[in-house]
């Protein structure tokens, strides 16, 4: 099912109209806006093109491996945390909009939990798209309120004597949850702790640990 | 407290630390009339035409009952039809004629 982020209890989807080569109301607006922009010579015809392969090049396995080298590499992992964005443009990764990426080292101490209370702003770049929940009224009212019971919604569990830390992305600043490298993990490769790494575990609602492996 | 209080201190989109249910862990594959809005703001932003704040704040200013209703991507795309209009680069008449004629391509 899919929910959008607002008050009301309805399925706000993708309304079949029985004729599915008929577009909606709103993908005609879609389309003439592109249309008409194009025509203006306002953008490029193949702009939007070549920014949806942008769009499906960015998946969380390029975030993951910042993180699995972030850990095995002291040095890199200073540079991440003094400039997040250098770090991984440093690493390969292009950014193509404006933004600073702040990346937040959790530890034995501190949990960092990564929300945009306002609307959706996710560090695109690094991990892609944001998950409907991200971007839905739940996530977004609660995470900065009772951070600790949307934790447990995810099934986490952050003792009492550990800090959480919940950063409110904007427009320009976005974060990436730097999570703690799980023990038992000494003899891994950098790619087998890139494996372990997933989306949720850099938003901050889960933690890293060995059942999150999946095949790289 | 005046009654209208709360409506100047918190728009539509503000919505932290508001009470909300639990988190549905939803995820969908976007459409690709969603994934072709999401690219134009990309390009609306590369050439400073639209920013992401403009972005937000057009969203934020279609106000509570459209924001209510109206889906992710369908709240984008009418704010940037807005925003380019109060920027004069389109106009509504345009946006009519075109939006007709991309219907009528389908109609056939």
């Amino acid at each position: 099912m899919i929910i959008s982020d607002h008050h009301h209890d309805h399925d706000p989807g993708h309304p079949k109209t029985g004729d599915e080569s008929m577009p909606g109301y709103y993908e005609i607006m879609e389309t003439a806006v592109r249309e008409l922009l194009v025509e203006k010579k306002l953008i490029g015809p193949g702009e939007i093109r070549r920014q949806i392969e942008v769009l499906d090049s960015r998946t969380p396995a390029l975030g993951a491996k910042v993180v699995a080298r972030a850990w095995v590499d002291p040095e890199f992992k200073a540079r991440l945390l003094a400039n997040g964005r250098a770090a991984c443009e440093e690493f390969g990764i292009s950014f193509y909009d404006d933004t600073q990426l702040i990346a937040l080292e959790n530890t034995d101490q501190v949990h960092n939990l990564i929300v945009c209370t306002l609307c959706s702003c996710y560090p695109r770049p690094v991990l892609g798209l944001p998950p409907d929940w991200y971007k839905a009224k739940p996530y977004r009212a609660r995470a900065v309120k009772e951070p600790r019971v949307v934790l447990a919604e995810f099934g986490t569990d952050i003792p009492e004597n550990v800090e959480i830390r919940v950063s409110d992305s904007t427009a320009m600043v976005r974060y990436l949850v730097l999570p703690q490298r799980p023990a038992g993990t000494d003899n891994f490769t950098e790619e087998q702790l890139a494996a372990l790494v997933t989306r949720d575990a850099m938003i901050g609602v889960i933690k890293v640990n060995l059942d999150n492996r999946h095949t790289p | 407290m005046n009654p209208t209080e709360n409506l100047v201190k918190r728009l539509p989109t503000d919505m932290g630390g508001l009470p909300a249910g639990r988190v549905q862990q939803t995820e969908h594959e976007l459409l690709p009339w969603e994934k072709r809005c999401h690219a134009l703001a990309d390009v609306l932003d590369y050439h400073k035409i639209i920013n992401t704040e403009e972005k937000r704040r057009g969203v934020e200013q279609l106000g509570g009952d459209m924001v209510g209703a109206l889906t992710y991507y369908e709240r984008w795309i009418v704010a940037f039809a807005l925003i380019l209009f109060q920027k004069a680069l389109l106009t509504p008449g345009e946006l009519a004629k075109k939006m007709d004629e991309v219907g009528a391509r389908h109609a056939r």
